[in-house]
């Protein structure tokens, strides 16, 4: 199935760099992945946890580490670690007194310190590491794609079932229970596939821009749209056409830079234009 | 439900709505065919994200279906959140942006959410808080209306002694603990007064406000009503 889906895309979309197997293959990636993290960034936004995507992100040293250590495959560890990083940081804020900021902070360096540790202990991985930083989404398996269309339709479901209600339990939590929303179901299992999500972005864009692919899209989409529903859709576009664009532009010979910061340049730029068009419609108004 | 601040009084209706850890018990009846009795709540300041892009109709949607708004709202979910918007008269604010109404606006449209639960019990947190006198006279006379057509049992902290000796049929007056309750002309007494608020509140008799003037007008709210 994968193959005929890459050589769909590659009849799609018909550059010239868009028909050599691995960028077919780096592409499906991050139609993938795109879309995932600005649906989910809607809710990250609403429900101001970019910090605790930002956790998760560089939980990925120390997943990674945790492979090295017990002998498992990473590509096992990581998502499963940062999963289970997640699910600790939503059950700790729920019986702790501490902020919720806080309680992140303390995890963060945890899981940081424990990875840069271990890493630190092996010079191999250490060359690795820049994998991770900036990201690698030239070099995805099939076997990475296949586990991204899983997670891919685990959260188009979570999305269609749930957007409403997670926008209630964003507006206002109290509101949304006493109006019996069972808001601890949700907040999990959103806290879960958004661990999931963060950790397979950390292939397309790396573990210093997970936050930028989640957020940029939600921020403009904020400014674009005027209603809840348009919103989604505006995130879906701006994050769609900036990972395409993002990709294309830099795999061109005149820009030859990383693929992940060309996408969140492209997203950022995106912003910048939403942020126009707010004030013109101010002055409109006024 | 009267008290001075620092009394609990947003704690216990936090207490009965399920929201907040307590020890003791809330009994509670059962609401009709002994399902769950059905409550609305208006929280005493919605503190939100202004900057949402939601519109008002949005608010009023999102909890009626499950289909996610972006594909759409049904008619008739837009209909009935049309009707309830024209009950609290906010009909015109229906493609406003939540983030944008001023509090009474909001007050109203938190009404209407919470009515969406068609609510056997309808829990309100000092809703004439942060709204002017105009705002608060005319959510009163709304409340009025609408408790007389449907019929549910409302449930009020109130600051404004005034508003609970002409509307309420029963006060429960609590500093910490429990004080007293009853019907408002047995429990808000001048000793009651004086030992919980440290003062004496003229407030409590309607004589001796000026004009005799209150601040919401019942003359149609039958007497002895339950």
């Amino acid at each position: 199935m994968l193959d005929a889906m890459c050589a769909g895309l590659g009849w799609l979309v018909p550059f010239e760099i868009l028909q050599v197997r691995f960028m077919q293959q780096a592409l499906l990636g991050l139609l993938l992945v795109s879309p995932m993290a600005a649906a989910m960034g809607v809710q990250v936004v609403n429900f101001r946890m970019a910090f605790f995507a930002d956790a998760i992100s560089h939980s990925a040293f120390a997943g990674v580490a945790l492979g090295l250590i017990l002998a498992v495959d990473p590509g096992w560890t990581m998502p499963l670690f940062g999963l289970g990083v997640g699910l600790a940081i939503m059950a700790m804020q729920r019986r702790s007194s501490l902020s919720s900021d806080t309680i992140i902070g303390v995890v963060f360096a945890a899981v940081m310190a424990f990875g840069l540790a271990i890493v630190s202990r092996d010079r191999g991985v250490a060359r690795d590491l820049q994998r991770f930083l900036y990201g690698d989404i030239l070099t995805i398996t099939s076997q990475d794609l296949t586990a991204l269309l899983v997670l891919f339709a685990g959260v188009a479901a979570f999305q269609v079932w749930s957007y409403n209600r997670l926008l209630y339990i964003g507006l206002s939590p109290a509101l949304a229970r006493a109006h019996r929303v069972k808001t601890v179901g949700y907040e999990y299992v959103f806290a879960g596939l958004l661990a999931l999500v963060v950790m397979f972005s950390v292939w397309a864009v790396g573990v210093l821009l997970v936050t930028a692919l989640l957020i940029v899209p939600a921020a403009t989409a904020r400014n674009f749209a005027r209603s809840a529903g348009p919103m989604f859709w505006w995130a879906l576009l701006v994050s769609v056409t900036s990972a395409v664009a993002g990709l294309v532009i830099s795999a061109q010979d005149w820009a030859g830079t990383a693929t992940g910061p060309t996408i969140v340049l492209c997203g950022v730029a995106w912003f910048g234009a939403s942020q126009v068009t707010v004030r013109l419609r101010r002055r409109i108004r006024a | 439900m009267v008290g001075p601040n620092g009394a609990g009084k947003t704690t216990l209706l936090l207490a009965l709505l399920g929201d907040v850890p307590y020890a003791g018990k809330i009994r509670m009846e059962a609401g009709a065919r002994g399902r769950r009795l059905r409550m609305g709540y208006v929280p005493q300041r919605l503190a939100f994200d202004r900057g949402l892009p939601m519109t008002v109709m949005d608010f009023l949607t999102m909890g009626g279906q499950r289909r996610p708004l972006w594909l759409g709202t049904r008619r008739r979910l837009r209909g009935e959140a049309m009707e309830l918007l024209e009950q609290v008269r906010a009909d015109a604010l229906a493609d406003r942006l939540l983030g944008a109404l001023s509090g009474g606006e909001l007050q109203r449209v938190l009404l209407a959410l919470a009515l969406q639960q068609d609510p056997e019990l309808l829990v309100l947190d000092e809703p004439s808080a942060g709204v002017d006198v105009q705002g608060g006279l005319i959510f009163c006379e709304l409340l009025e209306r609408l408790r007389r057509e449907r019929g549910f049992t409302q449930l009020m902290v109130s600051h404004d002694l005034a508003t609970v000796t002409h509307h309420a049929t029963h006060v429960i007056l609590i500093n910490r603990v429990f004080v007293a309750e009853g019907p408002p002309r047995a429990v808000l007494t001048h000793d009651n007064l004086s030992a919980v608020f440290g003062l004496h509140m003229g407030l409590a008799d309607a004589r001796s406000m000026p004009n005799g003037q209150t601040a919401c007008d019942c003359s149609t709210r039958p007497r002895g009503e339950p």
